[in-house]
């Protein structure tokens, strides 16, 4: 009931975010309910009926192979929460436990938090690239890159939050009661920092679903059988002029969960951060 | 033996790779069951004294150079971190100045004190959240079964130092070290705050070292009195002796800084000038700068404690003379 409550304290008043969650419960139902309510295989090769336009039975058409394009983008959803989910686990369990250690272990932190600079200094969709092309093209390889690339924000963020929690009172006081430093840390520290690792999970998420889509567009992301929005993108992209429904339908859905993400975040991140507050600030 | 026993304590820290000392060998004890006070304005070395004790000056750019802290018969200092760990909290604790910052905002109060019961009984949860509750009705928090489910965001500030004390008695300490307990709170409460200490001395026999800048705190609660000017102990005498006969001029001049309401005083005394600067080199006694029996050799020969009494000495040229 008290996660029910905070969920509608976040939305309550939040148009956008709402509409966002909306969106992203389609998403995650879609994902899961994929097999019962795709209406064809989204494998099936059907090369009398290739490149048809839009309609009856073929809601969004078929690509050049005939697949239909319906069921590719509802399995596709699926590999859009399966990376999404994946890189913001992988991130945060990463870049949370760099950063959290860095700033309570000096020494260490010295060390690492100069490796995690070394990664911040490509940009994100180099990195990855780089990364991907040392690994095989896989969903986990792809969970893991992309974690990394935002692990290193990740890892910034935590690191300077526990910096300064580190100098709370508080903390004195748990080492004064005899507390051991793993206990301080998630114990005491941890608690504290579930709140902007929750807004930065979000915003991972929005992004981790950007560049995943942009690895498979350049045939560097998931095997290129697995149907996903990147890869659908990839493939028809030869066939832009003459059945531009294959980008319209993927590149739609891609838009609007990333939009959906980052509008969930905003909303999360308003209503945790007083300095944020709407009614304050006005806006 | 007494409970704590402090020798030629030095505290310097570490400034660009210098060690610049800040306490400069304070020797104390501190007897089982009774209370010492610590006085000294900001920066003399007061609270760095007491961190030290507790061990939480670890990782900080704070270092002990010199001395021993011998609690309880085991020398602190020379303790493995997990047997010193073992003491902290179940025979010694520590109550802060900053009620408002020292419980941790995101668990309610009543996890906070059965976490630093459990981390040193053997006991169930169950049976720690009784001590808890038992714990809050001891420090006169009313209805402590419904508070004890309260964010520290939802008690006032006398209430949370009440439940840092709650905390700080959960397992019986002998030595109860509290730095500034109550200069974050109202004076009313202030008193209630230091009235409840006394009784729950009084119920469990604990040793308390009260630090504090507030003479009028000491004099209210503390056997056995040491005044700290710039990192040394330059007074130390029984409470009442203190405060009957003060034989050090800066002992004095803190007293007299102090508002009366008894009779009718025009100016507050000062004491001139200010006190040297940490890393600053003063040749002599500390204090002769701003003394006023000050005479050459005390730019010269920096005293030794002089007993002014049995139980009574200061560091200084000419104990009990009045100032010029």
């Amino acid at each position: 009931m008290s996660f029910l409550h905070s969920v509608r304290d976040i939305f309550r008043g939040r148009a956008m975010g709402t509409a966002g969650l909306i969106w992203l419960c389609v998403i995650l139902f879609a994902a899961l309910a994929a097999p019962w309510i795709a209406p064809f295989d989204p494998l099936d090769i059907d090369p009398v009926n290739r490149l048809t336009e839009p309609g009856w039975p073929h809601l969004f058409g078929t690509d050049h192979y005939g697949r239909d394009t319906f069921s590719r983008c509802i399995y596709g959803a699926r590999m859009t929460m399966l990376i999404g989910l994946g890189s913001v686990a992988f991130a945060l369990v990463t870049g949370g436990a760099v950063g959290m250690l860095s700033a309570y272990f000096t020494r260490l932190g010295n060390f690492l938090m100069r490796g995690i600079d070394v990664l911040m200094a490509f940009p994100a969709l180099l990195l990855a690239l780089v990364l991907m092309t040392l690994l095989e093209r896989s969903v986990v390889n792809t969970i893991i890159v992309i974690g990394i690339v935002y692990a290193t924000t990740t890892a910034r963020i935590l690191f300077g939050m526990t910096l300064k929690l580190k100098r709370e009172v508080f903390i004195d006081a748990a080492v004064c009661s005899g507390a051991g430093h793993g206990s301080i840390l998630f114990r005491h520290i941890l608690p504290n920092l579930i709140s902007p690792l929750l807004v930065q999970a979000s915003f991972i998420f929005a992004f981790a679903q950007l560049q995943a889509a942009a690895l498979d567009f350049l045939g560097l992301g998931l095997p290129p059988e697995v149907p996903s929005w990147g890869n659908m993108l990839s493939e028809s992209r030869i066939y832009v002029t003459r059945a531009p429904w294959l980008l319209l339908y993927p590149g739609l859905l891609i838009i609007l969960s990333v939009f959906s993400m980052n509008m969930v975040g905003d909303a999360m991140r308003d209503s945790m951060d007083p300095r944020f507050k709407d009614d304050i600030a006005g806006v | 033996m007494a409970l704590l026993e402090v020798k030629d304590l030095a505290i310097a820290v570490a400034i660009n790779g210098r060690l610049v000392p800040v306490v400069r060998g304070i020797s104390f004890e501190v007897e089982a069951g009774t209370t010492l006070g610590i006085v000294g304005e900001s920066g003399c070395g007061k609270s760095l004294t007491s961190l030290a004790i507790m061990g939480l000056l670890e990782g900080s750019q704070v270092r002990i150079t010199s001395g021993s802290i011998v609690f309880d018969g085991q020398d602190l200092l020379a303790l493995p971190p997990e047997r010193r760990r073992a003491v902290m909290g179940a025979d010694m604790a520590m109550i802060f100045q900053e009620p408002m910052t020292s419980l941790n905002p995101v668990y309610r109060v009543g996890d906070q004190i059965t976490e630093s019961i459990l981390q040193h009984r053997r006991i169930s949860r169950a049976q720690a959240r009784e001590r808890a509750i038992e714990l809050l009705r001891l420090v006169r928090i009313p209805d402590p079964e419904g508070r004890i489910d309260s964010f520290p965001h939802q008690l006032s500030g006398g209430m949370r130092q009440r439940v840092m004390i709650a905390m700080a008695l959960a397992c019986d300490p002998k030595l109860l070290i509290a730095d500034e307990p109550t200069t974050a709170l109202d004076v009313t409460v202030q008193a209630r705050i230091l009235d409840l200490m006394k009784e729950l001395q009084a119920e469990t026999g604990m040793a308390i070292m009260l630090i504090s800048h507030d003479l009028g705190v000491i004099a209210e609660t503390c056997d056995t009195v040491a005044v700290m000017y710039w990192g040394k102990i330059i007074e130390t005498a029984p409470a009442a002796e203190l405060f009957a006969d003060m034989a050090h001029p800066y002992t004095r001049g803190l007293l007299a800084s102090i508002p009366v309401t008894d009779r009718e005083v025009d100016r507050l005394e000062a004491i001139p000038s200010r006190v040297p600067l940490i890393g600053e080199t003063v040749t002599g006694c500390a204090f002769h700068p701003r003394c006023g029996r000050a005479r050459p050799v005390c730019a010269d020969i920096d005293p030794a404690a002089i007993a002014v009494s049995p139980s009574h000495s200061a560091r200084c040229h000419f104990p009990g003379e009045d100032s010029a």
